[in-house]
């Protein structure tokens, strides 16, 4: 443990450095990408109830939002502000994309995160169950379920339960702006297909550590079963755990999106959509940084907190 | 002796499911083939008398908002999707299969720069990326197939990379090089060949990844786009008279699931045979 | 077989089963979950009871008359001047223009009483007793300024910088423009020169003070929002006690909030959900009446020769078409409603076999495969379209309809047509959806598509009679005379078959039995409730 610590910074220090790094090559590809791309924000603005315009007001819209301009100033500038922590103004409405990506972001974060704690808590318990009763009937029927659960897109899984919950049963109303039970299919919708994945994952982690050998010392020396599951077993596969649910943060991330669109719910996810049909390009630069941050950032932690529970993690992966 | 025959029938039994699995999978491909000639109707005839109607002898699956018969738009969606399913998995198969040759065997600056790449593609979730990208591009089956094609072959080029370069060191290539075979040839007739198996495993795994990745972009409006006949750009067109027409909806996604399932199953069950295989 | 099926069940069940564990756990971190005050309101009232029953009982407590309805846009701001904020702000009922547009999509007065044309003056007179919510009385001098910020906030209004402008007195604004401008009464009826008392407003983007029926109660950017009644209002009582409009941009949240009696009242209702209604009139009232959203197709004139064109234009069966879109859209005529006086055009009607010989005295032939042909080359026009409005439905069927006189066609649909197909005029046929009718004048839709040199007449159609014409309509201040000159200009368009008029989007509106007075008549997209709004009180 003690010397694990310093080990432990240094990845870290050297992880942030190559985020840094990422961070910018990815900004410009995309940047690069919308710049060749069709799609005219200044056009999407001005004509978006349906009314045309003539073409010097849209010349001049360009030339307000500083289209015009030469491509790598434009990057510069970009990368400048960036550098300043200011992100800019949306090209559909003038308004700070900072603001635009926090207000999404604390929605979407809301969204994942119960659907992180739904998954885990079906998961953690039908996963130990699964692996203590190997191949028994449990054991089938679960991985028949996870199984299928893996399969499904999450976008058919919200339609599916939008349709049976709202439309059949008449369950759950439909204004669902900002109320728990509008958020509940939502949550289902990206928790069921993680929960399976998750349930799979935890099986075969925990099937694998009872195959190890203190296991079986500890049996042979009458250790209560129940106690080498709880104190030793799950104990020692917490690490791996910690950096599964960390992976799934990615899967969340774009399952948002999808989810985000069905049932309108107003997180990030929503908001590059709605960003990406505006082609308002600073909001989703700023889309592709935030979550790029995140979803590294989150990995970082779970490595460290994943080699502090179980430091043998650090000496497989260096 | 006991525990013997347990392990020879638990092969046997996980070569059943592969055959079974298999099965299936050449069921549905056929399928997707001949959907013209199974199809009860021109799966693009409109038809204002026979709009939403239910489902009945005529049309077993009913019929959309254009009054087009459902049935043969999913045996259609079936082409749609597997066809592009599979080429797309084909190319990256192939590309990244490519790169990741190059970059193990001759190792150096190029192999650092197409690794650091690949690094950035796998340090963002696949769908967020495939959705900016396709977005950016503006939908058509091109974008959305570029829009996953773009983080799919790193896969594919890290596994080949890995193995040309355990391979790389092993007397036998060694004894090729010194036969004064070229550096092509070895990657060819010697590499390839050792790593074949598991990029295909790899390969099979990535279908029904694959599949929900373009039916999910298609639904979004960023895939496939009407009136080409595609699951996800049917569930979505047919989402809005879901109270009406649930068979719109309901038909298509059954058989996107069906599908993912089956492919999925077959996946599961050959990577399982290979552990088993590398167990024992 | 079996096995997958018992698979899928199980699945069933998994999900069934989540859904039972989870409510009560979500249950339990009630406060986490809301993004807005107004949401936290309703949810308390709601704790445990189903949702119809909520909004029930919400309402009997309170007593009032709240109506409750949904928006298909939600902007990130309320300021009046600025993008199209205010179609917004007046279906709030919280801005008002000059004048409003009438069910005949005339300008009648609404702040102002009258504005009177002499040669390039425009003499405006504003009615007694106007003002603003905080009871501030409306000025000349405040009308001049807002015209003017304006002009200096929107792109599209910034032609009104180049007025003069004078007050006289209190009540007058008189405008100079350098040349005679027909349509000005009519532009000042845009609901985003609604106006705002520039003095005492201290947040334009979320709290503007404004002369309307209602003032504002919450606003959520990009969400729901939430009017009380302006008890300042200057024309009076005001009916209801306010109004709550929910975000939802699509159509099945709509119909199932419209069911579950979430709502009270919405607009532009899809032909899905429309079938819904008609069948239950007891529940539900359904008003229905040509909008100003006009289907229409481009036909290039340097790649179709005459003969193909009015062939396509015999062809091109638009009641059929709207029969698909059932009730969402009228069969056009001309570009503009068939009730407003500058809508008076005729086309010919359907007629396949004439079309047939039309291209069989061009030299088209008839192939094994039922398409025409002519020098050996077969008659195969590229249909270019973008998935909206309705435009892919569109696309599918003339593609059809076509198919069946013998020309084939190529569907090619783009995600933004103005800088592809528009722009490029690479196309044979090509769809496009756009208001006609912004603002009760033809002038607008004219010299957007017919002009010499317009933004969408882009396919070769060139008229010197009809580009004189255009000259004529730009400076006649005569409102009959603009729509004589009007229906002879589209009569030209639509004789030399340079395009094809396929529907005017209806406006349809449903309503609770009762509930009234939501625009329900009117023609044009941005208005919604107004002092006459009324619903069955509780």
């Amino acid at each position: 443990m003690k010397r694990s610590a310093p080990l432990l910074l240094r990845r870290a220090v050297k992880r942030a450095a190559e985020l840094i790094i990422i961070l910018i090559i990815l900004s410009f590809l995309v940047f690069a990408l919308m710049y060749a791309a069709p799609g005219d924000p200044a056009e999407k603005r001005l004509t978006s109830q349906g009314i045309v315009v003539t073409k010097e007001i849209l010349q001049a819209e360009r030339e307000r939002l500083g289209l015009l301009r030469p491509f790598f100033v434009r990057y510069g500038e970009w990368l400048g502000s960036i550098a300043r922590g200011d992100f800019g103004v949306s090209f559909k409405d003038d308004m700070p994309v900072a603001g635009k990506l926090a207000a999404g972001l604390k929605n979407t974060l809301i969204l994942s995160s119960l659907s992180l704690l739904i998954s885990l808590a079906a998961a953690l318990p039908l996963g130990i169950v699964s692996a203590v009763r190997q191949d028994g009937p449990a054991d089938h029927l679960i991985r028949v379920v996870s199984f299928v659960g893996n399969s499904l897109p999450n976008f058919l899984i919200s339609v599916l339960l939008m349709y049976f919950f709202c439309i059949r049963l008449k369950l759950l109303p439909v204004i669902a702006s900002g109320n728990l039970r509008g958020l509940l299919l939502p949550a289902l919708s990206l928790a069921i297909p993680l929960a399976s994945r998750f349930v799979r994952q935890i099986r075969s982690e925990l099937i694998g550590e009872l195959q190890e050998e203190y296991v079986t010392g500890l049996r042979a020396r009458g250790v209560r079963e129940r106690y080498v599951i709880w104190k030793n077993v799950l104990y020692n596969s917490l690490g791996h755990i910690v950096t599964m649910a960390a992976l799934a943060v990615g899967t969340l991330m774009g399952g948002s999106v999808v989810i985000e669109t069905v049932f309108r719910w107003p997180g990030i996810g929503k908001l590059v959509m709605d960003s990406i049909n505006a082609r308002d390009y600073p909001v989703i630069m700023g889309f592709v940084l935030i979550m790029g941050t995140i979803y590294m950032g989150v990995n970082l932690l779970a490595d460290v907190i994943a080699g502090i529970l179980d430091p043998r993690i650090l000496n497989t992966q260096k | 002796m006991k525990i013997k025959r347990s392990v020879s029938d638990q092969r046997k039994k996980q070569r059943y499911r592969i055959i079974a699995a298999s099965a299936a999978a050449v069921i549905l491909i056929a399928v997707a083939l001949l959907a013209p000639m199974l199809s009860p109707n021109d799966p693009y005839r409109t038809n204002s008398a026979i709009i939403r109607h239910a489902p009945c002898a005529a049309y077993p699956f009913g019929t959309d908002n254009l009054g087009r018969c459902v049935l043969s738009r999913v045996l259609m969606g079936a082409r749609t999707t597997i066809a592009v399913t599979f080429f797309l998995v084909a190319v990256s198969f192939v590309i990244g299969t490519a790169i990741g040759l190059l970059c193990g065997y001759y190792g150096g600056r190029i192999d650092d720069l197409l690794m650091r790449v690949a690094d950035i593609m796998l340090a963002f979730p696949q769908m967020v990326i495939a959705i900016a990208v396709a977005g950016i591009l503006g939908g058509g089956i091109a974008g959305a197939m570029t829009a996953l094609g773009i983080t799919m072959w790193t896969g594919f080029a890290r596994l080949s990379r890995s193995h040309a370069r355990t391979l790389r060191g092993m007397p036998y290539i060694q004894a090729a090089l010194l036969s004064g075979k070229s550096g092509p040839y070895i990657m060819l007739h010697h590499i390839l060949p050792n790593v074949l198996e598991p990029l295909l495993t790899n390969a099979l795994t990535q279908i029904g990844t694959t599949m929900i990745g373009i039916s999910g972009l298609s639904f979004l409006g960023l895939g496939i786009v009407p009136p080409q006949a595609e699951w996800g750009s049917m569930i979505s067109e047919s989402r809005a008279y879901i109270q009406i027409a649930p068979w719109a909806v309901l038909f298509p996604a059954l058989a996107t699931i069906l599908t993912i399932l089956v492919f999925n199953y077959l996946g599961d069950a050959v990577m399982e045979y290979r552990m088993a295989e590398r167990h024992t | 077989m079996k096995k997958k099926l018992i698979a899928l069940m199980t699945a069933a069940m998994l999900v069934m089963g989540m859904a039972g564990c989870a409510a009560p756990a979500a249950g339990g971190t009630a406060a986490s979950g809301t993004p807005s005050a107004a949401a936290e309101q309703k949810e308390e009232a709601a704790a445990e009871e189903p949702a119809a029953e909520e909004t029930a009982q919400q309402q009997e407590t309170e007593g009032e008359k709240i109506l409750r309805t949904a928006a298909s846009f939600a902007y990130p701001s309320l300021d009046v001047h600025k993008e199209y904020y205010g179609w917004y702000t007046s279906i709030y009922g919280i801005s008002e223009a000059l004048f409003k547009l009438n069910e005949n999509s005339a300008a009648e007065p609404c702040l102002a009483e009258d504005a009177v044309p002499d040669g390039t003056t425009w003499t405006v007179t504003l009615k007694d007793g106007v003002g603003f919510s905080n009871g501030t009385p409306l000025t000349a001098e405040m009308v001049v300024r807002n015209l003017e910020r304006a002009a200096e906030v929107n792109e599209r209004f910034a032609f009104l910088a180049d007025f003069g402008y004078e007050t006289p007195d209190e009540k007058t604004v008189v405008i100079t423009t350098p040349e005679v401008y027909p349509t000005l009464k009519n532009d000042l009826a845009s609901p985003e020169l609604g106006m705002i008392d520039l003095d005492n407003t201290e947040d334009y983007d979320n709290d503007p003070i404004c002369t309307g029926p209602f003032v504002l109660k919450s606003f959520i950017p990009e969400g729901d929002v939430e009017v009380s009644r302006n008890e300042n209002y200057w024309g009076g009582s005001v009916k209801l006690d306010g109004a709550i409009f929910y975000y939802m941009q699509e159509d099945d949240p709509k119909l199932m909030a419209m069911q579950s009696g979430e709502i009270d009242c919405y607009n532009s209702v899809s032909s899905a959900a429309l079938e819904i209604y008609q069948s239950d009139p007891d529940t539900y009232n359904v008003v229905q009446i040509p909008g100003a959203r006009l289907q229409f197709y481009i036909l290039n004139e340097n790649t179709l020769d005459d003969a193909v064109r009015e062939a396509i234009n015999l062809t091109v069966d638009k009641d059929k078409i709207a029969e698909y879109l059932s009730g969402t859209v009228s069969p056009a005529v001309g570009p503009f409603s068939t009730e407003a006086a500058y809508g008076q055009v005729t086309v010919p009607a359907v007629d396949t076999k004439k079309a047939v010989e039309l291209l069989e005295a061009d030299g088209y032939v008839k192939g094994s495969d039922g398409i025409y042909e002519k020098d050996g080359e077969k008659l195969s026009i590229s249909i270019c379209y973008y998935a909206a409005r309705s435009l892919d439905t569109l696309a599918v069927l003339i593609q059809e309809q076509l198919r069946d006189i013998g020309i084939d066609s190529t569907l090619r649909v783009e995600e933004d047509p103005d800088s592809t197909y528009i722009a490029n005029a690479d196309f044979d046929l090509a769809l496009y959806c756009m208001i006609a009718d912004k603002s009760g004048d033809p002038l607008y839709f004219i010299d957007s598509t017919l002009a010499d040199g317009s933004y969408y007449n882009v396919a070769g159609f060139e008229d010197a009679h009809c580009q004189e014409l255009i000259e004529q309509l730009r400076y006649e201040v005569d409102t009959d005379k603009r729509a004589q000159l009007a229906n002879e200009i589209v009569q030209i368009a639509i004789d030399d078959n340079a395009f094809g008029y396929v529907g005017l989007f209806n406006n349809t509106t449903v309503l609770r039995p009762g509930v009234s007075g939501f625009a329900e008549y009117v023609p044009f997209d941005f208005y919604g409730v107004d002092a006459e709004t009324d619903m069955p009180a509780k």
